[in-house]
């Protein structure tokens, strides 16, 4: 058994595409219509194109708890998932600079920095680097 | 504030309050990491930092979730697999990231990536 999808949930997966692209550097992997509106749309960071792949999630219309759940972590400010990068300030600067807004700036906890960021898809993500 | 800003704030002050415990470990991290391929000397990293061999395998466990060794055999599997993917032999590679013995680290690459370094080299070069 291997670990090949994680998934994060989207309010527009147009717009999360783009977001997700065009701000974070991941590359579109799959992209394949699943009626309704809806697509399986998969990216992959650029370094680790063969590695886990990030599931755009539609959240079902019409299956309410879904979308209480993501608003209920998002008006709390608890990040849905993370990512690693190697210097999160030097992201943190990159991002803000492309407009992006972040809920916790770049702090030290132990032996990582962390920071917290909002993808205007209804999530807050955090990135984290392993300090050496 | 929000909830996770507090729960970040009560980590920091219940966990990660001792920045010279912090300051220890993260250095003995780089030390290792920037040494990987070398026979470390542990003994003289707790002397350079005051602090016994013991207590410092145990500091490094508690804030990292691993032990120095750990990370060294994944430092060094990570390493070897870039050695291979840049052309080097096996046995090169085994040497090059500071392994003594082929045999040990064929099967710590094996357990660690789940395929031994011959079909690993195999993968990258079909």
């Amino acid at each position: 058994m291997k670990i090949k999808l994680v998934s994060v949930p989207v309010d527009n997966q147009e717009k999360a595409l783009d977001f997700y692209t065009q701000k974070l550097n991941f590359i579109k992997k799959i992209d394949i219509p699943v009626g309704g509106g809806n697509r399986w749309l998969t990216v992959v960071a650029m370094e680790e194109q063969d590695g886990v792949e990030l599931l755009l999630e539609p959240i079902p219309i019409e299956f309410e708890p879904a979308k209480v759940y993501q608003k209920a972590l998002f008006d709390e400010g608890l990040p849905y998932t993370q990512f690693n990068v190697d210097d999160v300030q030097k992201e943190y600067d990159r991002l803000i600079n492309l407009g992006v807004e972040f809920s916790v700036k770049p702090t030290e906890m132990g032996t990582t920095k962390l920071a917290v960021f909002d993808d205007t898809c209804g999530n807050y993500i955090q990135i984290v680097e392993i300090l050496e | 504030m929000k909830r996770y800003q507090k729960e970040l704030q009560r980590i920091k002050e219940n966990c990660y309050s001792n920045q010279w415990q912090i300051d220890t470990v993260i250095g003995l991290r780089n030390y290792i990491s920037n040494n990987f391929s070398e026979k470390l000397n542990l003994n003289l990293f707790s002397r350079v930092r005051l602090v016994s061999k013991y207590h410092l395998l145990r500091l490094f466990k508690r804030y990292y979730g691993q032990t120095p060794n750990q990370y060294l055999i994944d430092k060094r599997v990570e390493e070897a697999k870039l050695c291979i993917q840049n052309g080097l032999s096996v046995s090169d590679s085994c040497y090059a990231v500071g392994f003594e013995s082929l045999s040990s680290f064929s099967s710590l690459f094996k357990k660690k990536t789940g395929i031994t370094p011959r079909a690993y080299q195999k993968s990258n070069f079909r």
